[in-house]
């Protein structure tokens, strides 16, 4: 029978395992704070659509996409260090700005980047997946992705986003746009609908597009009032 | 939404309202599937935390059971072995049901709902180590004895952060024993040195354990050298609290589980003081613990 309560050792042992961890959480986050600082600039250049015409949009598309090109070389660094641990160990330092990321490439592709040439499409996960060079949905090994989730909450930050262009079209004197958008929403807010939402984030943010759907359609409908919608 | 307004907003346009209605959106494929990967993950969930919620109950009841011993250092009585072996086939088939849920990645994925059981499980397996060996039960042999657990399957992985707090959790059984010791027995429960001269405790680390020190962890040629049930809540105090949680979301649930731990410890230390002082006069049946359910009536720096 041992004399000391506690053998020597166990202590000495968990301190390892903590500080291993915590070498990890900060090369983790020395990786993420770049990703962060990246997508701030991708951000604003994408801000800028909101005050460019429809026909010089294009500049403002491939400017973003030169940035998000730079975005997705430190998401592969990320990618690279975070498979060598558990993904849920620490996905919560990335997810957000992965989330960023992900709508930003989101809404660059909306506005007609990364080859689709023409705005009002949506790039579905796979399509953002091979963007960033990452996995998707993974359930068969543990290796860093793309997360269902990740994508969702990303899209709607893409129709808050719509809405807003959906106004600031109207100004720039685009009226067909509000109706693609509308559209858009629209498809999107039904597909949220059929999915079986728990008391999570995902319910909470999803629980607002409602909002964005009519938003939109208040301003078609301000439009129609007015006899400005195309005739076509 | 706006069924009137949109009827004439979309007048000139090619679809009318209702066939856009009837229109269903192109993404509903993408979403169905969505749907089925979502509540996949949910059943999942909800399973885990189902099974965590009855390994707490089952857990709770097997320290409930330990409470009623009165010896430490000694197998458990018979009666109390049988007693628990219903709580432990609990927590066997309910660790067993979840086991393959919380493979490769979904490991750490539900490790937050798996938490409250198996941290609860730590407490009572450590507590049970302890009356009978008056040792701390290692992580290595805690992370060994859950995973036999699930005796067909893959086993569920102990983290270093759920055995941590359930020691945390431990320190307040040790509490209970302690006070409850001392009110039915007159004393405090002591462990016998199983060689003469022996030095208790092996303290890793420099820490205040000074706090309130009633001599009992001096090294002196005097019956408080004895290494009693407080000593070795004092070594597991500074052990625990020498260890570094680094910040991050187990850091903030060991300083609040701390707090807990150092008023366990100053719970029996003032109860240890009102037995020494007062001992003579104490009414039979007396309970130091009801002292403290009132208020800190106890003052112990006079």
């Amino acid at each position: 029978m041992a004399d000391a309560m506690i053998q020597t050792g166990i202590f000495e042992d968990l301190q390892r395992k903590i500080d291993e961890d915590s070498a990890v959480k900060d090369a983790l986050r020395d990786i993420v704070q770049t990703l962060e600082k990246q997508d701030r600039t991708t951000q604003s250049i994408l801000s800028r659509s909101h005050s460019t015409p429809s026909s010089d949009l294009h500049t403002v598309v491939s400017a973003a996409q030169a940035n998000i090109d730079k975005e997705i070389q430190t998401i592969q660094q990320l990618s690279e260090v975070a498979s060598q641990h558990p993904y849920y160990k620490f996905n919560y330092s990335w997810t957000r700005t992965v989330q960023d990321a992900c709508y930003s490439i989101l809404l660059c592709g909306w506005l007609g980047g990364f080859a689709k040439g023409e705005t009002g499409q949506l790039l579905t996960i796979e399509d953002v997946g091979s963007t960033m060079k990452v996995p998707v949905n993974l359930k068969d090994r543990d290796a860093f992705h793309l997360t269902i989730e990740e994508y969702l909450l990303a899209l709607i930050s893409l129709l808050d986003e719509l809405a807003r262009l959906a106004r600031n079209s109207v100004t720039l004197g685009d009226y067909r746009r509000p109706l693609q958008i509308a559209q858009f929403i629209k498809d999107v807010h039904a597909g949220f609908q059929i999915l079986n939402l728990k008391n999570d984030t995902l319910r909470k943010r999803s629980d607002g597009i409602k909002y964005r759907v009519k938003e939109v359609e208040d301003v078609v409908y301000d439009l129609s009032l007015r006899g400005l919608l195309p005739k076509d | 939404m706006g069924v009137k307004r949109s009827r004439t907003a979309m007048e000139g346009q090619p679809s009318s309202d209702a066939a856009a209605a009837q229109r269903q959106s192109p993404l509903m494929p993408m979403f169905e599937h969505f749907r089925a990967e979502l509540d996949e993950h949910h059943d999942r969930r909800e399973r885990i935390i189902k099974a965590s919620r009855d390994i707490t109950a089952a857990s709770k009841k097997i320290i409930f059971t330990l409470q009623r011993i009165r010896h430490l250092n000694q197998d458990l009585p018979a009666h109390a072995v049988k007693g628990n072996q219903p709580y432990h086939t609990t927590i066997a088939t309910q660790l067993a049901s979840v086991s393959a849920d919380l493979q490769g990645l979904n490991a750490y994925r539900y490790s937050r709902q798996i938490s409250g059981g198996c941290q609860e499980w730590m407490e009572a397996v450590s507590f049970q180590h302890y009356i009978e060996t008056a040792t701390l039960l290692s992580y290595a042999d805690a992370r060994t004895q859950i995973k036999a657990l699930d005796r067909e399957g893959p086993g569920v992985e102990l983290s270093a952060e759920d055995y941590v707090l359930g020691i945390y959790d431990m320190t307040g059984e040790l509490m209970r024993f302690a006070i409850t010791g001392m009110a039915m027995g007159g004393s405090l429960p002591t462990i016998p040195a199983s060689s003469p001269q022996s030095q208790p405790q092996a303290q890793p680390t420099d820490s205040d354990t000074s706090l309130m020190d009633i001599d009992n962890d001096q090294p002196a040629p005097s019956p408080t050298t004895q290494r009693s049930l407080l000593t070795d809540m004092r070594a597991l105090r500074s052990a625990l609290e020498s260890l570094d949680a680094r910040g991050g979301p187990f850091a903030k649930e060991a300083d609040k589980k701390a707090d807990v731990m150092r008023t366990s410890v100053e719970k029996v230390e003032k109860a240890l003081y009102g037995l020494i002082v007062r001992g003579a006069e104490r009414p039979k049946g007396w309970n130091p613990d009801a002292e403290f359910a009132g208020g800190r009536a106890v003052e112990v720096e006079a």
